[in-house]
């Protein structure tokens, strides 16, 4: 079942330039050079019920503009989407009733009151029932290890603290589904690990259909099977992790530490792109897939090696050559 | 004497920029800013103009308190440019710089938190003139102020600028009191309202029964709004009474304001915010 | 049926939070006593002034017109109490994007944005608004009948006054910036405070028909000094519906226009 679908999904901002200094602010009054930015073009997207997918790109590079029309806060300026069968400009109350959208750098709970006086109110805002509100502030405060902190002002809370709370609050309402722009934002290795943690339990129990972005590509490893690439507004990339991670082509980053420095580093490894570090006691090398192991053990065998490993993330290697160079994802012509 | 002049070379491109800033950002919201100049105008307008024309009835001839109908108008428009000049409301990011919680980061820049606001007043200031002196020549225009001379004119500026410094100084202790008080915003609603009302911007004060107005000559309050008046409509000078009250409690203000800021900034550091 | 008492639901919620917030603040909440108080003395008092030296203005002797003063600060009181705090609160809420979230609820925004801070301390004035307005009411005369639907017309007239505001506000999500509009808000509803016959023909006209703040305080006054006006009141309710209508049909195209701020 199709739970999100967009087509040729467009949105332009307007914005203007202003020279500096008395005259220029008083010039900026009566005259003004407007500049149309396009946020994100021509996006076609389509997520079947109960996927997490990962929405990657770099800053400003329109997920958050496309997560707020998805969600339907901003209106497109051009193109189609459906949400749960609904249009999200059109703000019916039951497709609100069906998304949630949690920002990590945005609070929608009262920072002057307890956690559980915003959740009240949204219980009355949602029309959940008593029995199931309990049962689900019981299940998640658990599940977050937040129990204790329900009654404290939020204002008092720790960063954590609060997404976690932010969390609840989004997901009081069981919804179909879920945006989460940076939900571990700033957050400490252990809070980032529960809030996934907590993602994952929630949509293996509830099938919920997932949209996430993230800076921290471990988030994205191990919450995603899917991933959609934006840059410059544009789609990138659209499919599994494991394609993700070849986009630059069939090769494994492998690298070596000796216990000693190699005198004749220039001519065995030159094939395989090595960056050496200074005392040339440890290189990083680009190997294909096919020959890794050939070509490992005889390294291996050659020299005195201490320690190798292949990368762990290689999208965090993607992501940030794709930034560098978004020609790559997004063909010559841009 | 090298020291100050080495002082000034280095603060002055300072304060120029942060004047510069705060002028782009006054102005950033063009529509925004024409609001705050025409809500004054509008009001002028429509409800003093038809209000007091409604109380003298139309009669020319008719005189309440040595005012007749025109004087009355002359008053009120008067009255209005006093505000423009006299009574900004440049605090207001201030009060939100420290409810916010953003001095930290004036406690590492090189700008003082009073320097980078003082700054802003300036900046403030030079285009409520600005604005001030197009909504003199735009109703002179209208032939709304007749016998206007150049040196009422010069006392008037200057005595409101002084007037809008002693504003500021109080605007700045409204703010700062932020560091206890949640919102202050209610502190400068309540002194706005107080001092309209008690300082001749709604009625002249020789409308008001004669008890009170003895009672507000003791204040500081007749000299921010009433006087400056009275010395655009050219009947009073070089107003020496007037700075020296204003100038007492401006050193009265100021050294409140430094004890103020200094308890209430140890409490800020000491809260570790 | 149902949604009116989901409503009634989320409402008795904001109620009961603004009271938790703002009894937290007890400074802020005596303060606000104050500042309402200091506003009712110090437009009385001035009105009380003028008529130290006239007899009449326009038409109406002093109790008459301290009587619509009285009636139009009982409609700022309630506007206080309700709605007030609302319109600065929204303009920070474009602003900083705030307003996502309230976009996302199953309740209608409006809703939301306008009556979710309610003022508790404003309350307390209660009494002295309404004594006023008592006091002043009793010196006209008013008719038992006139005594009657006092009450109706006052909500009546809140009701034109936040409909009116509501729509100037819109304009926010053009600017972004809403400082400017509260000010302007502020200037026009200054306008309403004084009775329609002090204005000249055409702005009498403009603000009656096409904007119409005169009909909040001047209809229901002159219809309760004079039950035989009932062309005010007729006017006073086709208002309503003709700008409760706009209303709507604004909030919608502004919310169109909203961009929220990028994060």
């Amino acid at each position: 079942m199709t739970m999100i679908k967009t087509r040729g999904l467009t949105k332009n901002f307007l914005s203007y330039k202003k020279s500096p200094g008395f005259m220029g602010s008083i010039k900026a009054l009566y005259k003004r050079d407007y500049i149309t930015k396009t946020a994100v073009n021509s996006f076609d997207l389509e997520i079947q019920k109960g996927e997490i997918v990962g929405l990657l790109g770099p800053n400003g590079a329109g997920k958050t503009t496309l997560m707020k029309m998805l969600t339907g806060i901003i209106v497109p300026s051009s193109g189609e989407i459906l949400v749960a069968g609904s249009v999200p400009a059109d703000r019916n109350k039951e497709f609100r009733k069906r998304i949630a959208l949690v920002m990590g750098q945005k609070s929608q709970l009262w920072w002057d009151i307890p956690a559980m006086d915003s959740f009240l109110l949204l219980q009355k805002f949602y029309e959940v029932s008593d029995s199931d509100f309990k049962e689900r502030i019981e299940e998640m405060s658990t599940l977050l290890d937040v129990k204790d902190l329900l009654h404290v002002h939020v204002r008092k809370l720790s960063l954590g603290e609060r997404m976690k709370m932010e969390l609840m609050a989004s997901l009081l309402h069981n919804p179909e589904v879920i945006f989460l722009d940076e939900p571990t934002i700033g957050l400490d290795l252990v809070a980032q690990e529960n809030i996934r943690y907590f993602i994952k339990e929630f949509h293996r129990k509830n099938n919920t259909t997932i949209i996430l972005t993230s800076h921290y590509m471990a988030d994205v490893h191990a919450l995603c099977k899917r991933l959609v690439l934006i840059l410059q507004g544009k789609k990138g990339f659209d499919g599994p992790i494991e394609e993700f991670e070849q986009i630059l082509g069939r090769e494994k980053s492998v690298s070596f530490s000796f216990s000693e420095t190699i005198e004749d580093h220039t001519h065995f490894f030159e094939n395989w792109s090595p960056e050496w570090n200074q005392s040339f006691t440890k290189v990083d090398l680009r190997l294909p897939q096919e020959d890794l192991r050939d070509i490992g053990k005889t390294v291996l065998e050659k020299f005195p090696v201490i320690e190798f490993n292949t990368e762990k993330m290689p999208i965090e290697r993607v992501m940030k050559t794709l930034m560098e160079k978004p020609e790559l994802a997004l063909g010559e012509n841009h | 004497m090298e020291k100050i002049i080495n002082t000034l070379q280095r603060s002055l491109p300072k304060w120029w920029q942060t004047i510069k800033i705060s002028w782009s950002n006054y102005t950033a919201y063009r529509l925004n800013f024409f609001l705050q100049i025409i809500g004054p105008a509008l009001v002028f307008f429509f409800v003093k103009y038809n209000l007091w024309t409604s109380v003298y009835n139309g009669d020319p001839e008719l005189v309440i308190k040595g005012y007749n109908l025109d004087q009355m108008i002359t008053y009120h428009i008067w009255s209005m440019v006093v505000g423009l000049l006299a009574q900004g409301m440049s605090a207001l990011n201030l009060a939100e710089d420290i409810r916010m919680g953003r001095i930290s980061s004036y406690l590492i820049y090189p700008m003082n938190f009073w320097e980078y606001h003082t700054a802003g007043f300036i900046a403030f200031e030079t285009l409520q003139t600005f604005i001030s002196i197009l909504t003199i020549i735009v109703i002179s225009l209208f032939g709304l102020l007749p016998g206007l001379t150049l040196s009422a004119l010069f006392y008037g500026f200057t005595y409101c600028i002084y007037v809008s410094l002693f504003w500021f100084v109080l605007q700045y202790l409204t703010g700062i009191i932020g560091f206890w008080l949640e919102e202050t915003w209610i502190l400068r609603v309540i002194l706005s309202i107080l001092t309209a009302f008690l300082s001749g911007a709604i009625i002249p004060l020789e409308l008001y029964p004669e008890w009170l107005v003895n009672l507000l000559n003791y204040t500081p309050f007749p000299y921010l709004t009433y006087y400056p008046i009275k010395i655009f409509m050219g009947e009073i000078g070089f107003f020496t009474k007037g700075y020296m009250i204003l100038g007492f409690w401006m050193v009265v203000l100021l050294i409140v304001n430094k004890i103020i800021w200094k308890k209430g900034i140890r409490m800020y550091t000491a809260a570790g915010m | 049926m149902s949604s009116i008492k989901h409503y009634l639901s989320v409402y008795k919620k904001f109620i009961e939070t603004s009271f938790s917030v703002q009894l937290s603040f007890r400074t802020s909440f005596a303060l606000l006593i104050f500042m309402d108080l200091f506003f009712y003395i110090s437009t009385l008092a001035t009105v009380d002034f003028i008529y130290d030296h006239v007899a009449v203005i326009g038409p109406w002797e002093k109790n008459k017109l301290m009587f619509f003063i009285s009636f139009m600060l009982c409609v700022d009181h309630l506007h206080m109490t309700l709605l007030s705090e609302s319109f600065w609160v929204l303009s920070r809420q474009i602003r900083t994007g705030e307003l996502d979230f309230i976009l996302l609820k199953p309740v209608h925004s409006i809703f939301t944005i306008f009556f979710r801070y309610i003022r508790p301390s404003s309350l307390t004035n209660t009494i002295a608004a309404w004594g006023f307005l008592i006091y002043f009411g009793s010196k006209v005369p008013l008719t038992t009948t006139a005594w009657l639907i006092l009450p109706i017309l006052l909500i009546m007239a809140f009701i034109l006054l936040a409909i009116i505001e509501i729509i100037i506000s819109t304009a926010m999500f053009w600017l972004t910036e809403g400082l400017g509009i509260n000010f302007l808000r502020m200037q026009i509803q200054s306008l309403a405070r004084w009775p329609d016959y002090i204005y000249k023909v055409l702005a009498r006209r403009l603000f009656t028909v096409l904007m119409p703040i005169l009909l909040i305080g001047s209809a229901p006054v002159r219809f309760m000094l004079d039950l035989k006006s009932w062309d005010y009141i007729a006017g006073m309710i086709a208002a309503i519906f003709v700008f409760g209508f706009l209303m709507f049909k604004i909030w919608s195209r502004a919310l169109i226009r909203y961009e929220s701020a990028s994060s």
